[in-house]
């Protein structure tokens, strides 16, 4: 791997930096006492992240940020496990057509997804813009809900459910107490996924905030067009150790690169 | 039991609808108040005016320049990856992967720091001498390419990982006992067999880096305007939804070109 590939090898070492020194940049601005984004920076200080634990604009969004993400990631595997059922084991017409339909969210631009519903649901329908964002980050996780566990539901010997079934067990009582138990890792997966996914959201969510309700990333995003100081820094620092903390569980339950290389975006 | 498969997809079908597909369609065609006449006058008036041509070329070029160095990087940190039987490969895998699971805004952040009249190139390039006054980096075409690079680059390793987890390393081994060279061999054997992934990859970080918003609006600002920034001023600065919509639609027909041809292009190749 050293030197074998020195070409291969240049790029794959720029490519990383590319990919993470930035990050390193927001860690070390974090830290520091000074009340700009200077760097080098001036000090050390834990000021900045004092600051982003009691600037309410940032706590306030972060549990509105982790309700949307909590209840549509459940209403995205509520509503997406069935379907991925229904493909992989129901008698459906046109699986593929169904698939594809569920999985269309990912191939529109998000950005466009939000001013569609921000324009029919909020503004022609009336829905409140907490009732739009849950609609909106449901369909954005469908995919997931439905690729995600469809996979694991492929490795699952249909032979299992239909030795339950022949043993008398009801369709019902054969899902819930062979199928589920064994879709558990996909279902990890595709939560955490679909939490993630809904988490991290600017494009759909940037136009469906109101006053009441604003998600963390978008709140951030205003912050630091109209600030130049290290708080953003800090509470970037916060997310990337609660995100690391969430990889870590990952790893240990189903395995870091299934959950996350499970599915290409 | 073909009625009851219909009731578990049914449920989901019903949210599918409403929150996506019904409105995408009324919005990019009839948005409130607004007559699908007046979208594709807005559209044909922005395909000709000189302001938005550019914006539109300025999308397309970066998204493409941006295209081609992820697939550059990431198809060699891929290829490493793939063939290394070192421990460290999951360790660094891993580090590629870690990045998708971060907002935008916290990966974007990191650049105006590093890019920033006060931050370390800009302050790097003083202290060395080679510069009397800190350059101009940010809201420029460059800072939306480097941070449009680092928010795609891990999905174009991820992509054409399993693109190259798929060819058999026996394969390389193969072909060089069979005599070809270590260039011969990756050109001949890996690239081709590869080729239809990285594809997939390309296609991936076109389509999200031609659609990106948060990149875009921080490190371009109002200076270096690009459709999804476009887009946002329409619908929420001016208000003017039939530009909104004519943008959107613009956004989605590009996104959907360049699908379209890349499953052609990797049909052809896994047929040839």
């Amino acid at each position: 791997m050293r030197t074998r590939h020195p070409i291969a090898a240049s790029l794959a070492v720029l490519g990383y930096i590319v990919m993470l020194v930035p990050i390193l940049f927001v860690v070390v601005t974090a830290f520091t006492a000074g009340s700009t984004l200077r760097f080098p920076p001036e000090g050390f200080s834990l000021q900045w992240f004092e600051a982003a634990l009691t600037y309410t604009p940032f706590t306030s969004s972060l549990v509105s940020s982790l309700i949307l993400a909590v209840i549509s990631a459940a209403l995205a595997l509520a509503l997406g496990v069935p379907v991925a059922l229904a493909i992989h084991r129901g008698k459906l017409p046109g699986k593929a057509l169904v698939e594809g339909l569920f999985l269309s969210p990912l191939i529109v631009p998000e950005l466009v997804v939000g001013l569609a519903l921000y324009q029919q649901l909020m503004v022609g329908f009336g829905l409140d813009n907490f009732q739009t964002l849950l609609f909106g980050h449901t369909v954005l996780m469908f995919p997931y809900a439905v690729r995600v566990t469809g996979a694991s539901l492929a490795l699952i010997d249909p032979a299992v459910e239909d030795a339950a079934r022949g043993l008398g067990a009801s369709a019902g009582r054969t899902f819930f107490s062979i199928t589920l138990p064994l879709l558990r890792p996909g279902l990890f997966s595709a939560a955490l996924l679909s939490f993630i996914t809904s988490f991290n959201n600017v494009p759909l969510s940037l136009l469906l905030q109101s006053r009441d309700f604003r998600t963390l990333p978008v709140v951030m995003l205003d912050y630091v067009q109209q600030n130049y100081d290290p708080i953003v820094a800090a509470i970037s620092v916060l997310i990337l150790a609660a995100t690391v903390l969430v990889a870590v569980i990952a790893e240990r339950t189903v395995g870091f690169a299934k959950v996350f290389g499970g599915i290409n975006r | 039991m073909r009625g009851r498969t219909a009731l578990l997809v049914l449920p989901g079908l019903a949210v599918l609808l409403v929150g996506f597909l019904i409105p995408s369609v009324a919005m990019l065609f009839a948005p409130p108040g607004v007559s699908p006449v007046e979208v594709f006058e807005r559209l044909g008036q922005m395909l000709t005016d000189p302001y938005d041509q550019a914006i539109v070329m300025r999308t397309l070029g970066l998204g493409l320049i941006v295209t081609v160095i992820c697939i550059g990087l990431g198809y060699p940190i891929a290829y490493l990856l793939s063939r290394s039987t070192s421990r460290w490969a999951g360790v660094l895998l891993a580090l590629a992967i870690f990045p998708l699971l971060l907002s935008s805004v916290v990966r974007t952040f990191g650049w105006l720091v590093v890019l920033g009249s006060q931050g370390a190139i800009p302050q790097l390039l003083l202290r060395l001498g080679l510069v009397d006054t800190a350059p101009q980096l940010l809201y420029t075409p460059l800072a939306i390419v480097l941070g449009l690079t680092q928010i795609f680059l891990p999905l174009a390793v991820v992509a054409s990982y399993s693109a190259l987890a798929q060819v058999d390393a026996g394969l390389d081994e193969a072909a060089r006992g069979l005599g070809a060279n270590r260039i011969r061999t990756f050109w001949s054997v890996v690239v081709p067999l590869s080729g239809p992934g990285v594809v997939v990859a390309a296609t991936l970080v076109f389509a999200g880096a031609v659609t990106a918003y948060t990149t875009p609006y921080l490190l371009g600002g109002s200076r270096q305007r690009m459709l999804s920034t476009q887009l946002y001023t329409y619908s929420s600065t001016t208000i003017d939804w039939a530009a909104a919509s004519a943008t959107a639609l613009i956004m989605t027909v590009l996104v959907f070109a360049v699908s379209g041809l890349s499953s052609l292009a990797a049909r052809r190749g896994a047929t040839s």
